[in-house]
């Protein structure tokens, strides 16, 4: 069959189809990437934190702007190439463009692998932590837990009807080995008994939900029956009478019935089964180590050495004696914006709530803010000839490079310098080119209780909006791209033959090609400068 | 279209151009944002340094939009589609803009 109005234009449009089909999907990308952009506006408009100003390392996104740009060139040389009839041309120009395409998600991804490696941490008094979270207790395991909770564990209680095997799965083997035993004899309705002091397992705990479940049902299935015989037996000698109304004195149809099937339970009390609905189970040695995951539960109290409940989200509840939780961060970023911000709200001074803070009882912490404090000053003092002054981000925020310039230099030196001197000892773009890089630099590190901990996590969308819409749109720009590759790859290693037979049918899929590729790349246009540099 | 082999290899000096332009404009935009002389308003990023990078970003993508995507030279319909985009795309910032007129916040806009 031949295709109509491939190369030549429909008389009513004007246009072949295929560019009538392509400048109508860009025009829905054109709104789905317009809601997103505006999604960032107003989020950023109304955000209830300091917003991460210019928080992402330029250098990748800068990079990947320029190959970006230059892969928009090469594509329509390619397409240049294609009406001219020189294939090689073509072939040579489409391959820079595809890898540029492979570049640019290389770039992407070392930028997306090092927000996923690096730890926030908002404390309790709002001061924003950033850094390398280490393995818990000082165990130079790297695949030891860095976040997990901890608890002594004296019980733990399995909600039969909640229990789900994904979370037994990976507590079970924690429950034997910490010697998990029933607290108390376990009679099923079906027979079988379990003594006080059977190990758990997964078969115990299988059969006693079954057997929970049955009997629930069945006691259920009674009550059912007993009500509609009740309200089959009353509702004639109210007649007329609606549930609310009074029949019996003050008592309502409703109560009246109620009472009624009580005293027909009472009657049919040998067919109710007994139901366990749930199933304690202490450790035989008194108390058990238990670790879990902050992703997977929550926990009560988290002051070591209190009494606290891990409450998974199975509904299992373990209650013991909380266990050291506390996160060993090496900290590279320090924000005290959100302290000041809250500190503003409740009328506090924003300087004597940044000075009490938590994070600053450390004392190498100090020793950086205090060095911190002495640059922000000489900033002041230079900016003061400008007329401008210091912004919140240079007052409140402490960043990596600053940690890491600083690390060697006593702040008696610092005092005799100036202010571009000591910019100068700060570390370069290429040094952090995707985030701090602490293979190279040793940050201080920091024992975080778990009680001070407000909100933790790494820089994915979940820790605040920023992140949230940047991992949005760069990811779904991202989809687009590896697209637009695959398209163009498929003219470049399957376009031979086309277009020895009908090049003219070749160049126009190129050019179509071409002109997703171009938006692709003009989405990118004003993403760098709004998420890198705004 | 102006597509002919003639009319296009006398394009390719402008593609060369235009992708040279964009590459300074990129460098322009992250200088102004980074160079504390070249920072117009108040110091770190503030409303002049939004309307400074957007509107080079502008500058940029309609370079793209023109020359690349040839809208310079299209047929009426083209407009029509990617015109009707954009404009939706806007109202859809229109509409998110309401938000401003809070009847809470903005208790004169709806009467008290």
């Amino acid at each position: 069959m031949e295709i109509p109005f491939v190369v030549e234009p429909r008389k009513d449009t004007g246009l072949n189809n295929s560019k009538i089909g392509i400048w109508l999907f860009l025009a829905s990308e054109v709104m789905l990437f317009g809601g997103l952009f505006s999604g960032y506006i107003f989020l950023r408009i109304y955000a209830d934190y300091p917003w991460p100003e210019r928080t992402l390392p330029v250098l990748p996104g800068l990079i990947n702007t320029f190959i970006l740009i230059g892969s928009s060139v090469t594509v329509v040389f390619a397409w240049v190439s294609l009406k001219l009839g020189q294939w090689r041309k073509f072939q040579v120009y489409m391959a820079i463009t595809i890898v540029c395409a492979a570049l640019f998600m290389v770039l992407k991804g070392i930028e997306y692998n090092a927000k996923f490696a690096h730890q926030a941490i908002r404390l309790d008094d709002y001061t924003v932590v950033e850094g390398h979270a280490h393995p818990q207790g000082g165990s130079h395991d790297y695949h030891a837990p860095k976040k997990n909770f901890n608890i002594s564990a004296e019980s733990v209680q399995i909600n039969l009807s909640r229990v789900d095997d994904a979370y037994y799965e990976v507590m079970g083997k924690q429950y034997a080995d910490g010697g998990m035993v029933l607290a108390s004899k376990l009679t099923l309705n079906d027979g079988d008994v379990f003594e006080k002091g059977t190990a758990i397992s997964k078969e115990l705990i299988d059969q006693a939900k079954v057997d929970y479940l049955a009997a629930a049902a069945n006691n259920s299935e009674i009550d059912i029956e007993l009500g509609r015989e009740a309200w089959a037996a009353l509702k004639p000698k109210f007649p007329g009478k609606r549930y609310y109304e009074a029949v019996e004195g003050s008592k309502t149809l409703s109560e009246v019935v109620s009472a009624y099937t009580k005293e027909l339970k009472k009657q049919r009390k040998e067919d109710y089964q007994t139901t366990t609905p749930n199933l304690t189970f202490v450790p035989n040695t008194g108390s058990a180590s238990i670790t879990v995951n902050p992703y997977w539960g929550k926990l009560s109290n988290p002051k070591e050495g209190d009494k606290g409940t891990l409450k998974l989200k199975d509904e299992t509840l373990i209650s013991g004696v909380t266990a050291d939780s506390s996160i060993a961060l090496a900290i590279d970023g320090i924000d005290f914006r959100h302290t000041v911000m809250k500190a503003e709200e409740k009328g506090i001074d924003p300087a004597a709530a940044v000075a009490n803070s938590w994070l600053l009882k450390d004392e190498k912490i100090n020793k950086i803010w205090k060095k911190h404090e002495l640059i922000t000053s000489k900033l002041k003092v230079l900016l003061e000839e400008d007329d401008r002054e210091p912004t919140e981000n240079d007052i409140y925020r402490i960043n990596w490079q600053e940690i890491a310039g600083l690390q060697e230099t006593d702040i008696a030196d610092l005092e005799a310098m100036d202010y571009h001197d000591i910019l100068a000892l700060y570390p370069g773009d290429i040094e952090g080119f995707a985030g701090p890089d602490h293979k190279k630099i040793h940050y201080p590190e920091v024992i975080v209780p778990r009680e001070q901990v407000r909100f933790e996590s790494v820089f994915s969308p979940r820790w605040n909006t920023y992140y949230a819409t940047y991992f949005t749109i760069t990811g779904l720009h991202g989809l687009h791209v590896i697209a637009g590759a695959l398209v163009l790859a498929y003219y470049l290693f399957f376009g031979r033959k086309m277009f020895e037979q009908r090049p003219e049918w070749l160049a126009n899929r190129v050019e179509v090609g071409g002109l997703f590729w171009h938006f692709v790349d003009l989405v990118w246009i004003f993403l760098f400068p709004i998420l890198y540099l705004m | 279209m102006a597509d002919s082999p003639e009319a296009i290899k006398k394009h390719i000096k402008l593609y060369t151009l235009i992708g040279a332009v964009l590459f300074v404009c990129t460098l322009l935009t992250v200088a102004v944002a980074k160079f504390e002389f070249l920072d117009f308003g108040q110091r770190g990023f503030d409303s002049v340094d939004a309307i400074i990078g957007l509107l080079i970003a502008t500058f940029k993508a309609t370079l793209v939009a023109l020359i690349f995507m040839h809208l310079n030279h299209e047929k009426k319909m083209v407009y029509w589609l990617f015109g009707m985009g954009l404009f939706f795309a806007f109202c859809l910032m229109a509409i998110f803009a309401f938000a401003f007129s809070d009847p809470i916040e903005f208790q004169a806009f709806f009467g008290r």
